[in-house]
Parts: structure tokens; sequence; C-alpha cells
């Protein structure tokens, strides 16, 4: 058996590229082959392919919670999706729980618990109980043993009182609680959780990250997706930063925010922004990976930037957005956190 | 790191096992099926409103006498018009309502987000596509059974065959009629949309098999075409088999036909799914809708 629950080596996925998107990313290329023969007069142009995952390499030990972060488009789903059988790589190996993705599929399933489609991978005309009983036959559990552990999940989600109503009467809470029991239920040694808190009010993300941390004590691997950087810092015992279709950063968030600790952050509260402002502090010395973002329907603005030495930049800052119907509500200089280790590294926030 | 122990799957693989999950998606789709309340109408109403459009339509052709259907009767060698026409109509329904149920199924499981989830499950994946049929099959064969019902007292149509050999015909059929729908299913998949597939196959049953006509009628290079659908058979099987004295001997031809047509489509079914199994591992086309 492996030293690891998940091994990586190299993966690769390719898609053919969508015919007239006039993708212009730097994952977008032709490749050479295979040509396709245009019967009888000759050959067609190489297919354009899209690199969604290009070269990850992943180790993730035996009992962690690792944390997969990327912005929209990096990759991340693609690789979860080739690490629970369900994407084939175009090149490169994995193996999960010491089974091969590609040659031992049916053994990485039965050793993955996966919630992937949160809310929307249950039935919603069936009750709590019976999509529990469904998917306990699917995962091949003897049926007392199905019995049994149908009611301790349910005793665990706290859903006893409504387990035999149907899932669509429940609140998106309670449905993603199903879609975790769902699989906690054959009692998988690891764990893919692709956002799993994505849409729940911030009681139950908190308590399903409470579940996420019991999870890990019992001795799950726990491969973990978010949109939420608190989530992440706060659980994982590592982090891989995916952009691109590439890791490009892999270390214990302690770790990555030490990579950026010499540099501090300013947040600014600014109402009547515009872009050439931005232009402007961008070209002041020390100031990069500024990000703007509108908040909510009036006109105030949050603006955060990275600066080498806020004490020199700050006076020509302020310069720049005095006057011209622009206006500084509010300013902060705080310590880097991990989302600014991801905009520091891929140049976009996680949201994007 | 802290050394913990990994929790061991619960899982125990085998055929047994695989087995019970097919009876799990069947029982599934049949507690899904009886939630939604328009199963009351499909079951009861439809089978009278398609055949009945046929009926009114050979009345008000057949004169003010009624001496039209009597040149029906000798033309087609039936003993009731009514009974000819509901075993094509009702033959019509089956393979149409089987196009939508089974062909759909994946594709509807797709759109819901279901799919992907089951599709993660170490189960044999042919049994999502087998267990639609079992309800289908039983809901099918209650529709059959209302059909005769109704007719029998609303209209008067009296059996006058085999109640046994008509079974016969109809599970010989089975193979080839649901054959068609798995090899839908797969297309579908793939395809994300397959109505006019759907249009296309029930309008030539409808044109080429008699559904309400002899095939004899049919110019011979229409009835060329008949011959190679095996709705021709069935429903040339079923009226031979519910409304005169055939024997099994009688039958004989029509019954190997739809076998050999059902071997063809069955397999056929079950090569194009997993071909469509192959390339959603490919492209990840089952988390697409």
């Amino acid at each position: 058996m492996s030293d690891f629950a998940i091994e990586a080596h190299q993966l690769v996925k390719k898609f053919p590229a969508r015919p007239g998107t006039g993708d212009k990313s730097a994952n977008a290329e032709t490749t050479p082959t295979p040509k396709r023969k245009l019967w009888p007069f000759g050959k067609k142009e190489p297919k354009a392919m899209f690199t969604a995952v290009n070269g990850v390499d992943l180790q993730i030990q035996r009992g962690e919670i690792f944390g997969l972060l990327g912005p929209n488009g990096a990759g991340k789903s693609t690789t979860i999706r080739m690490l629970c059988t369900l994407l084939e790589p175009t090149s490169g190996t994995a193996r999960v729980h010491g089974f091969d993705v590609v040659k031992q599929a049916n053994d990485v399933r039965r050793s993955l618990g996966t919630v992937l489609a949160g809310e929307r991978s249950i039935y919603w005309k069936l009750s709590g109980r019976e999509n529990l009983e469904y998917f306990a036959a699917l995962y091949h559990i003897p049926q007392p043993i199905a019995k049994k552990r149908v009611e301790e999940l349910i005793e665990r989600i706290e859903l006893k009182d409504r387990a035999n109503e149907l899932v669509e009467k429940y609140s998106t809470g309670m449905r993603q609680r199903i879609a975790i029991a769902k699989a906690l239920l054959a009692r998988p040694p690891i764990l893919l959780l692709d956002e799993p808190t994505l849409g729940l009010d911030p009681q139950a993300a908190r308590n399903l990250r409470e579940l996420i941390a019991q999870l890990k004590q019992e001795g799950h691997t726990i491969l973990l997706t978010t949109h939420y950087m608190e989530e992440a810092d706060q659980l994982s015992d590592r982090i891989g930063i995916i952009d691109t279709g590439k890791v490009i950063a892999l270390d214990t968030p302690e770790g990555l925010k030490r990579r950026i600790e010499q540099k501090e952050v300013i947040k600014l509260e600014v109402t009547g922004w515009h872009d050439e402002i931005g232009d402007k502090i961008k070209s002041i010395s020390g100031i990069e990976n500024l990000m703007s973002r509108r908040q909510g329907e009036a006109d105030l603005w949050e603006v955060n930037m990275q600066a080498q030495n806020s004490r020199t930049a700050i006076p020509r800052i302020v310069e720049h957005i005095s006057g011209n119907g622009t206006r500084l509500v509010n300013m902060n200089i705080v310590k880097p956190s991990l989302e600014d280790v991801f905009i520091h590294l891929t140049g976009k926030a996680l949201r994007d | 790191m802290e050394a913990t122990l990994s929790p061991q799957s619960l899982g125990k693989p085998g055929i047994a096992s695989d087995l019970r999950a097919l009876w799990a998606v069947v029982r599934r789709e049949w507690t899904i099926f009886t939630r939604y309340p328009s199963w009351i109408i499909a079951l009861f109403i439809w089978p009278l409103i398609f055949p009945m459009m046929y009926i009114l339509t050979a009345r008000a052709l057949s004169g003010i006498d009624g001496s039209g259907l009597q040149v029906f009767l000798q033309n087609t060698g039936a003993q009731d018009y009514i009974g000819y026409i509901i075993v094509g109509t009702t033959v019509w329904m089956w393979q149409n309502i089987v196009l939508w149920d089974v062909g759909f199924a994946l594709r509807n499981e797709q759109m819901r987000g279901t799919l992907e989830s089951n599709w993660l499950s170490p189960t044999w994946r042919f049994a999502y596509l087998l267990g639609h049929t079992g309800p289908q099959l039983v809901s099918m064969s209650l529709f059959i059974l209302i059909t005769a019902i109704e007719f029998g007292l609303l209209f008067g149509v009296r059996l006058h065959g085999s109640a046994g050999l008509a079974l016969l015909v109809m599970l010989a059929s089975i193979p080839a009629v649901y054959g068609l729908g798995f090899a839908f299913a797969s297309i579908v998949i793939t395809a994300k949309e397959a109505h006019t597939f759907v249009f296309l196959v029930r309008g030539l049953v409808m044109i080429f098999c008699g559904i309400t006509f002899p095939v004899s009628l049919l110019p011979g290079w229409m009835q060329t075409i008949a011959n190679w659908l095996p709705q021709t058979y069935m429903i040339h099987a079923m009226r031979a088999a519910a409304f005169s004295n055939a024997s099994l001997t009688d039958l004989w031809p029509d019954l190997r036909a739809l076998l050999l047509f059902g071997a063809f489509w069955l397999t056929l079914g079950y090569v194009l799914f997993r071909m469509m199994e192959r390339r959603a591992r490919q492209t990840g086309s089952i988390g697409q809708y």
C-alpha cells in the first residue's frame, strides 16, 4: 500500500477547444496529432486542443486535509474529476488509495466518498432516508450494515426528525448534509469535497466545517476545494494553489503566508472610484496586485493592494484619490492573509 | 503528521451486490414514478385518447350504413375493427413511451445532476439503465391491461384468441423494444438532444408498420422497409394471437423475427452504452448538462 492517499504525477488533461470561442488563452494550443481524415479529399486541419490541466503533481498524505484552491477555470475541478474517475487523463498517472485511476477505476470509486454537485447530487423526490438507503446499495454495503449505517449518519447530521420527509422540502443546508452523509456511507478512507459549504448560511457552514475537522480526527483523508479562503486556512493542513492548469504553490497555510510576510496589505474604501485612478496607483513604486471590487449597489468600492512599504506609498495613494469626485472613506493596513498570497501568486481573486 | 488508521470501506463487491444495486435502482424509479400524480393520467386517460382518434375516423369513413367497415374487415381479415386498431396503436404507444422513458432516462438524470453521483459509485453502470426498465415494464403492462379493460367495457371489445399467446408475443417483443430504448439512451447522453430521432422512429412505425391498416396495402418498397422494423412483426403477431385462432406454429415466424431483432437491438444498445461510457470518461460529458 502506498504511503500516500492520493498521488498524481504529471497529470494532463486536454479537451478539444470549443469551435467559435476564439480561445486565445495560454492553455489553448494546436496539437500536431491526431490528424483527422476528411475522406475522400484529404486531411482536416489538426484539432485545436485546450489544456485544462497541465502537468499536475500531487502527493496527499494519509489523514491530512488538503485544500486545492484556484480561480474559476484554473483546472481544479478537472483535476478532482480525474482523481474520482469521471475523467480519464490525457497523460500522466494518478493513484488513489494505491489504485490507478484508469486501470483500477472501480477500486478507486470504492475508496472514495465524494461531494461534487452538492444538493443536486441527491434525489429530491425521495426522502433523506430513502436517498441514503439507495446509495448504500450502490456502494455495495450489505443490507444489515447499511440499515445501521444510515441510522447512524442520520443521527450524526442531526436530521432524525425529518429523515422521512422528501428532500424537496429541505433547506439547502439540510440537502448538503444528506450529500455529505451519502459520501460517508461506505466509510471510505478518502473524501473529495468540492465546494461543500457553497450556498450555506454562516451557521450551517460552521457546522459543516466542524464535521470536516471531526472526519479528519477519525482518520479520513480529505481533499477539499473551496472558494472561501478562511475555510481553507482554518481546515487545511496543506494547500495547493492551482492556476492555468498547474500547481503554482504548495505548502502549509503558514508557509504560504510567510512568502509575502515582508509585504503589507493596504485596504481602502473609496467612493467615486474609476480605473484611471487604479492605473495611477499601480504606477507607484512598490505597489502591486491592486484589486478593486464594488460593494453592493452603492458607489462604494473596496480597493486592496500589496505594498513593499506602506509608509512611503500612502501619501502618494491619498494624493491620487483626492479630488475629481473621488473620496477616501476608510483605510487599513493589515498583515497578509491567505487571500493576499493567492492574489500575489495568481494575480486574481479566488472568486474571479 | 499524526498517524491515524484509515477507515476501512464497508462495501463488499460481487455479483450479489450488483444485483442488489440493480434492485435499488428499480425501487428508486418506481418510488419516484408514483410520487408524480400524472401517472394516473398516463395510465387511465392516455390509453383511450390515441386509439379513439383512429376509431372515430374509421366510423366517419365507414358510410351512413357502416358498410365501409365490412370492406375494412374483408381487407384485413379481422373480426373486430376496434380490436385491430387498438393493437396497432398500443404497440406504437409502447415503443413511443419506451423511447421517451428509457431513451431519456440517463439524460433526465444528467439534467437533475444525479447521474454523476450514480456514476461515482462502484456499481455496474448498465444497471442504471436496466433499472429504469423494470418500473417501465410494470407500468406498461398495466397500461396494456387497462387498455384492454377500458375498451372491453366501453366498446365491447373481446379477446377471440389466446391470452397466453398474446402474452408470449409481448414477452418476445420486449428485447427489441427496450434494446432500441437502450441505444437511444446512449445516443441522447452524447448528443444531449434526440427529440428529432424519436419523432423519426415513431413516424416510421406509424407509416410503415400498419398500425391501423394491413402492410400489404403499402407499395412494394415500403413493405421492404416494414420488414426491417420489429414493430411490424409485433403488430401482426399480436393481432393474430389476440383476435384470431392462430396457433404457436402460426406465430413462430413472427416470434423468431422478434427474437432476432431483440438480439440485434439489445447488443447494439449495450455496445452503444459502453461507447458512450468510454467517451464520457474522455470528455467529461456525464456532468455536463
